[in-house]
């Protein structure tokens, strides 16, 4: 389904048209645009063969998509966690969401010091789209997991590993100089290594 | 050809030539003079100054610990790459190994518990192995011992000492006591060799070996014992 057809803003000029009739349509419809917009988005930064403008797209960048993402992913893996201790569920909340943030603002601030030239925000928004694999393998392991054998649940989480850290290094490494990428991949590497244990773990 | 203005001359490479001229716009705002150098992201930007392969290169030197070579590995450019993202990784090997070695041990594997402390405390200590303590003491040996060694290289030393753990803890989650013991002395003996051997010239120029040897190995030592009775503590099943 093509999404460009719709309501979807091309450019800066388009949204601000939009912008006035936000106030004059109903909250459904508000609410459907956004979540339209983020699946748009999700699908140009998860299928890498619909970037063909080298991440021009992100300059559109938002937060509801990653904020959605993580809070799935921290209330999925806190619903799981043991409930025998009582502040286990909090724990994984919370490091969880503290993780995400924390963890795209370090990785982003590490690949603007060394060199990269590029909005704060537009990292932050694709480092937090990419979280997207991490969550269906968290979703399928909380509901199947117990079933399974350790083995058998390590291969879904290898491959949206591997997807989620292969979409965003493409976007990274193109920000610094030639011989500084793998410093700046390594960090994007270490972040979805650890969010995906903690989907593995618990 | 369309007309563009009412001049219709070519210019050199067969275009046609508008009317007004292409003004190039050129927007440089100017810097402005902060309270707080050491507070904007531009100073730091001089420690990242690094590729790979001088990475490679200093971990590499750390990891050969008894050549005082670190000097001529990193030069005149510190960096702190280094040192944040071996500690961090330090941290996830903690967290995920330490978690691991007990599981290994555990009998009744489902209804193991995770510990999510371990994430808090190995934060708190391996951050303040890397920055806070050398920190102090490159603000020590600067200022009151006079060094030439800024504060900024004893952080990137420290960082760099640390790059053995990454290896040793990662072999600490086989669950034998011995084992663990024997890696935690070899990371031990490594990353203070390397520190003192680094340190040796000042040391001796000054003659305060002891002031500075001291606080080095006891806070080494202090490390691997938080690392074997906080993380890779092995507690037995007893037999009643």
């Amino acid at each position: 389904m093509d999404y460009t057809n719709q309501k979807h803003p091309q450019n800066y000029s388009q949204m601000e048209d939009l912008k006035t009739l936000d106030l004059e349509e109903s909250v459904s419809e508000t609410i459907m645009r956004d979540l339209r917009m983020i699946a748009y988005k999700l699908k140009y930064v998860l299928i890498p063969k619909e970037q063909e403008d080298n991440g021009k797209e992100l300059r559109n960048w938002d937060l509801w998509g990653p904020l959605i993402f993580c809070l799935t992913l921290a209330m999925t893996l806190s619903f799981k966690a043991d409930s025998t201790t009582s502040s286990s569920k909090s724990d994984v909340f919370a490091i969880i969401f503290v993780l995400i943030w924390v963890g795209a603002f370090v990785v982003t601030l590490n690949a603007q010091l060394l060199g990269g030239k590029v909005s704060f925000f537009q990292s932050v928004c694709l480092l937090g789209y990419c979280v997207f694999p991490i969550n269906i393998e968290a979703i399928i392991i909380a509901f199947v997991g117990s079933y399974l054998p350790f083995v058998v649940k390590l291969i879904p989480v290898i491959i949206c590993f591997a997807w989620s850290a292969y979409s965003s290094v493409g976007f990274m490494a193109s920000l610094v100089p030639p011989h500084k990428k793998k410093l700046a991949v390594y960090p994007v590497f270490l972040f979805y290594l650890f969010l995906s244990w903690f989907s593995l773990i618990v | 050809m369309q007309n563009f203005g009412s001049n219709n001359d070519l210019d050199e490479k067969g275009h046609v030539m508008t009317d007004q001229p292409k003004i190039k716009v050129k927007f440089e705002p100017k810097p402005k003079p902060s309270t707080c150098p050491i507070c904007t992201v531009e100073y730091y930007q001089q420690f990242f100054d690094i590729e790979q392969r001088d990475v490679y290169m200093r971990i590499r030197c750390s990891l050969l610990s008894w050549k005082p070579e670190f000097y001529q590995c990193v030069g005149k450019n510190p960096d702190l790459w280094g040192p944040l993202w071996i500690s961090t990784t330090i941290i996830f090997i903690l967290f995920a190994g330490g978690n691991l070695s007990r599981f290994l041990l555990e009998e009744d594997k489902r209804h193991f518990k995770y510990e999510y402390n371990y994430m808090y405390v190995a934060v708190l200590i391996v951050y303040a192995m890397a920055f806070i303590i050398p920190i102090i003491l490159g603000v020590i040996m600067k200022y009151i011992l006079k060094s030439e060694l800024g504060v900024f290289e004893i952080v990137c030393m420290y960082g760099y000492s640390l790059s053995v753990y990454m290896f040793v803890l990662v072999l600490c989650i086989i669950p034998y006591n011995e084992a663990q013991w024997f890696f935690l002395m070899c990371g031990l003996a490594n990353s203070t060799i390397f520190l003192l051997v680094n340190l040796w010239d000042f040391m001796k120029k000054n003659k305060q070996t002891t002031l500075i040897a001291v606080p080095i190995i006891s806070f080494n030592l202090a490390l691997i014992l938080c690392f074997k009775f906080y993380f890779f503590r092995l507690i037995y099943a007893v037999d009643d």
